[in-house]
């Protein structure tokens, strides 16, 4: 990721600690569903560029991609890697049964986004205390987007992994800011840090 | 006399937070620890009463810090506290030693609850 982070070290911070408390509720709604232990990991806080953005999502092929949008106080995209290795597994935790058809692949990697991205976005919004509606996550192709439609100069970057254990699945979530809502978290931001 | 604490968390704005849900009524002797690994090194140098030690943390994690307590032996009362708060976990730590696991965002009225079952208060 860019080193470039237009935020201060004490807004970084509060922001890693509110994403790192939002993690670790979205983690036990899972962990609770599942009745398997939810690794968490720390939070990485960054600002990229469109290009730069399509290098953190497109790693390699050995993964599903979900986006989801989200409006409001502040608006941007959610984004989700989820591995395919221990997506299996963890589909029949959540009470699929085999032999899985295609379209309970995409139900369970669609309500892991939901669930995970979902819950992430609801526990950081609530802290600080921001109104955001988070549309319906869709599948989509890294190879086959584009991301140069987005009207971003920078966007900022937290990415969050979860590992789920006994099994080899891990996820990653990266929230994108545009311009104006950075403005107005790093706002509220200073707000809370008072 | 003041309780010797020791505060680790890898966050200022959560040690702070926590600073601030200390008891008014207690004086504390603080030292803050930002990762785990400088956690054990106060921990090696001074002796503390009472250690408040988050888990996610780099270097060393909470969990790395209470191994490095239990096989030690005779350490500070250890109260976790942390936003990663599944089941799993929390029997995790609390087997390690730890005497308490509170959930963040802290909740000073817990703590204050904590501090007086543990003979703080």
């Amino acid at each position: 990721m860019s080193s470039v982070i237009p935020l201060t070290e004490d807004q970084r911070d509060a922001l890693q600690e509110l994403l790192n408390i939002s993690m670790g509720q979205a983690a036990n709604s899972l962990a609770h569903l599942i009745e398997t232990q939810i690794g968490i990991s720390i939070p990485k806080i960054a600002s990229v560029t469109p290009n730069e953005l399509f290098g953190l999502i497109q790693q390699n092929d050995q993964a599903f991609y979900t986006r989801q949008s989200f409006l409001g106080d502040v608006h941007g995209e959610v984004m989700s890697v989820l591995s395919r290795k221990g997506l299996k597994e963890v589909a029949k935790l959540l009470e699929y049964e085999e032999p899985l058809s295609k379209e309970d692949v995409q139900e369970t990697i669609l309500e892991l986004s939901n669930i995970l991205a979902g819950a992430c976005l609801a526990g950081l919004s609530e802290q600080l205390e921001l109104n955001t509606n988070l549309n319906m996550p869709t599948l989509f192709a890294p190879h086959k987007a584009t991301f140069s439609d987005l009207q971003w100069e920078n966007s900022l970057v937290m990415e969050v992994q979860f590992d789920i254990e006994f099994s080899s699945f891990s996820m990653r979530v990266v929230f994108c800011l545009d311009h104006d809502s950075f403005n107005r978290l790093t706002q509220t931001l200073d707000e809370l840090l008072g | 006399m003041a309780i010797s604490l020791l505060v680790a968390d890898d966050s200022k704005l959560s040690r702070r937070s926590v600073i601030k849900s200390l008891p008014p009524e207690i004086e504390f002797d603080i030292t803050e620890a930002a990762n785990g690994k400088e956690a054990i090194a106060h921990i090696q140098d001074s002796r503390y009463q009472l250690l408040l030690l988050d888990l996610t943390m780099p270097e060393v994690d909470g969990v790395g810090v209470l191994e490095h307590l239990r096989n030690q032996g005779d350490g500070p009362d250890v109260v976790v506290i942390s936003a990663d708060f599944q089941p799993e976990k929390q029997r995790t730590v609390m087997a390690l030693g730890a005497k308490k696991f509170l959930r963040k965002p802290l909740d000073s009225e817990e703590l204050a609850m904590t501090l007086f079952e543990l003979g703080y208060l």
